[in-house]
């Protein structure tokens, strides 16, 4: 109420009981556009996704189809499809792998860089932190590049006729890798914001009581900012659920990664290269329920540590 | 991996719902929907990836004030294309004409993105030849005036076959003793590459090899990818691969453009546009490559497949299809549109009266040093074999060979298990679309 006081244009003297009589309304007209937005973009195309996944196309008679092809009633053979296909679960399994690396990786090195910038000893903590958080602003996109001809025998500063990046195993560190360098600097950011809010007296009465710095920051900082370091860990679990950029632009480049390495790259390929918008739509559902899933897992897990560390 | 954003599986999919069209649109004037409104002014929008055709398209808009084309370049070539092409084709907002490699044109057909031109266009037949036709003629109509024909043939370093005394191969088999030859040279060169990444490659030499990989009759599909003269291929190279004699590296990728340009790989697999695309692969190099025929199966056999060669196309979205159609037909068989096009784009043309014509007599710049490029261009297209058809979903078998292959090289997995996974998609997914197959 007292924001819509205050962005309310009428004077002071009519407010108080006009803006409670139409109180319900300015909220809306407010959140309106986002609500618009969501549900034009985020929403509506969802629904229309989910109506595809349960079709599929059929040509007509003729040796080319004659005649416009049509969409028919699939029930759930598009969902089937996905989910009897080995190499969807492979897809799914070389997923988890790079997860299984990065997602550690980006929360364990965002905590130790943060812990570290707010140490009392540290120095040029201004140029470090850019230095951390610059892979961040570099898209996604420019970043694989740039580590692919840092991979490449020809182009390699770092080894690559020596070392295979492209090679069977080699590959899911290399594209880990892409991924945690170009993530790391956003959870630091965030972690190092929630070290910086904490109250300093603690840091004092622990130091008055002989703890060293490191004691301090493992013992009194990092149980701290469990909650940020809970968020950051949500993000990174998202986040390799959609993991599609780092391999689709190290693709033309090796030979180990298909068009359905991971399983956003194959709802791309099924929708854009294979024409089948259909089984693309089905198998971003799947996804869906996936993303969703795992985000409640790691919402309750982070919850339930919270608590037993406030206890 | 970056910023979470809850719905974004389905990001992809906004796409199709929106259109994003990376293509230009067509244009917002009336349409002049009848074909003899000429002294109307029409503007029409034209897609297309290749070097050069912006200086063919200006001389078309000099002399057709009434007919101005709009060239845009796609953001990405081949498939990315062809299947924005289907995606725009139901927001309805193609451009009027655009290019099509000929393996592309039959998906395209079967999913109503282009039209036939048989109204627009004179008769066709007695300019090109049946084989020349038949990649673009289906089912009685015309899609397209058939622009190019582009035979493989064999590009090598004469520099370093000459310093190395070693002969440009005539067969498949002085190939692998030449690679053998030069690897044992200078362990760190290659011949060649075997690539994962282009399809239409492959497809070429088995071609060449004597498959078939579509048949159709009547309305009936035949798929035969595994037959044995495919799987013969993939077997020879498996055998240069495995003997680390050529290299698995996929051609247009980095670590290809640098070993190409600083003479780890000495010699290219490839086709008649070779030398429009090498300057900005290997541009170092220029002068001191050669092209000879494809080397062959049995001596003096001259048969070889096609890699590439298209065709324009109108699409079912133009509003102006007869003023498209006039385009497409002077750029592909008028004197002034073929010459233009062999001079700007390196085009060697599909009609035979174009394959006499004074321009060709000057090779690319790419190749200064072979004055007679395009005669050898015209003597091995005499032996150009093709498929009987492309399948109506080749983008499948495509995408599944790179898949494939990609995995057998990395894997180190027989070559020809992959044949047997390309077949197996194609099969199952003509069948999905409702196709018509045998077997």
């Amino acid at each position: 109420m007292s924001q819509s006081r205050a962005l309310g244009r009428s004077t002071a003297a009519t407010s108080a009981t006009k803006v409670r009589g139409r109180g319900g309304l300015l909220p809306v007209l407010l959140v309106a556009p986002a609500v618009v937005l969501l549900a034009l973009f985020t929403i509506a195309p969802a629904v229309y996704a989910i109506f595809l996944s349960f079709r599929r196309m059929k040509v007509g008679r003729g040796l080319l189809g004659g005649g416009k092809p049509t969409g028919v009633f699939a029930g759930f053979t598009n969902y089937a499809a996905t989910l009897t296909d080995s190499e969807f679960w492979a897809s799914l399994a070389r997923m988890l792998l790079i997860a299984a690396f990065g997602v550690p990786m980006t929360v364990i090195l965002a905590v130790v860089f943060a812990l570290c910038l707010d140490a009392k000893r540290a120095r040029l903590v201004g140029f470090a932190r850019l230095a951390i958080f610059l892979p961040y602003a570099v898209p996604g996109v420019v970043a694989s590049l740039l580590w692919g001809f840092m991979y490449l025998p020809a182009t390699s500063p770092i080894g690559g006729d020596v070392v295979d990046y492209f090679g069977n195993r080699g590959i899911f560190f290399s594209v880990a890798n892409v991924v945690v360098w170009g993530v790391v600097g956003f959870n630091m950011v965030i972690l190092y914001t929630a070290v910086r809010s904490l109250p300093k007296e603690l840091f004092e009465a622990a130091e008055l009581d002989g703890a060293s710095e490191l004691q301090i920051a493992l013992r009194v900082k990092l149980p701290m900012i469990t909650p940020a370091v809970a968020m950051v860990a949500l993000f990174s679990v998202i986040g390799a659920l959609q993991l599609f950029n780092e391999p689709t632009t190290l693709k033309p480049l090796a030979n180990a990664i298909s068009s359905t390495w991971v399983p956003l790259m194959r709802v791309y390929t099924d929708a854009f290269v294979n024409n089948s918008i259909y089984e693309g739509a089905a198998t971003s559902f799947i996804l869906i329920t996936m993303t969703v899933a795992a985000t409640v897992l790691v919402n309750v897990a982070s919850r339930r540590i919270t608590r037993r560390q406030s206890r | 991996m970056k910023t979470p954003k809850s719905v974004a599986a389905v990001g992809v999919l906004v796409a199709v719902t929106l259109a994003v069209a990376g293509c230009s649109g067509t244009d917002d004037k009336p349409a002049a929907s009848t074909s003899s409104s000429a002294a109307e002014k029409v503007t029409l929008t034209y897609v297309n990836w290749d070097g050069g055709m912006d200086k063919v398209v200006d001389e078309w808009n000099k002399l057709n004030p009434n007919i101005q084309v709009k060239l845009s370049k796609p953001s990405g070539t081949g498939y990315t294309l062809y299947n924005k092409l289907i995606t725009n084709n139901k927001a309805g907002t193609n451009p009027d004409v655009t290019e099509v490699e000929y393996q592309a044109l039959p998906a395209l057909i079967a999913n109503q993105v282009v039209v036939p031109i048989d109204g627009y266009v004179q008769d066709l037949a007695s300019k090109y030849d049946k084989n020349a036709l038949s990649q673009v003629k289906f089912e009685g109509k015309t899609y397209g005036v058939p622009q190019n024909v582009c035979p493989m043939v064999f590009f090598y370093r004469k520099d370093v076959f000459d310093k190395l005394g070693v002969k440009p191969p005539k067969t498949w088999d002085e190939y692998a003793a030449a690679a053998a030859a030069i690897h044992k040279a200078d362990p760190k060169k290659f011949i060649g590459n075997f690539t994962a990444a282009d399809p239409g490659w492959f497809a070429g030499l088995a071609q060449q090899a004597g498959a078939n990989w579509w048949k159709a009759d009547g309305d009936t599909w035949t798929v035969n990818i595994n037959d044995a003269a495919s799987k013969k291929v993939a077997d020879y190279w498996d055998g240069l691969i495995n003997k680390g004699l050529v290299s698995p590296q996929p051609n247009w990728s980095a670590q290809w453009n640098t070993d190409m340009n600083n003479g780890t790989i000495v010699g290219w697999v490839g086709a008649q546009w070779g030398p429009n695309q090498l300057p900005s692969i290997a541009k170092d190099t220029a002068g001191k490559w050669a092209a000879i025929p494809l080397p062959a199966w049995t001596a003096g056999d001259t048969t070889v497949g096609i890699w590439g060669g298209e065709t324009e196309a109108v699409t079912a979205n133009s509003k102006h299809p007869a003023e498209a159609a006039k385009f497409v037909e002077w750029m592909n068989s008028s004197e002034a549109g073929m010459s233009s096009l062999i001079s700007n784009v390196q085009v060697f043309p599909a009609s035979s009266q174009g394959q006499q014509l004074p321009v060709l007599k000057t090779p690319p710049p790419f190749m200064s040093t072979q004055p007679d490029y395009n005669t050898l261009m015209a003597t091995v297209s005499k032996g150009v074999r093709t498929f009987d058809i492309w399948g109506p979903n080749a983008n499948v078998t495509f995408d599944s060979y790179s898949n494939a292959f990609g995995a057998a090289l990395q894997k180190k997995t027989a070559l020809s298990g992959a044949l047997d996974t390309m077949q197996e998609a194609t099969v199952s997914d003509m069948k999905k679309l409702g196709f018509q197959v045998a077997g």
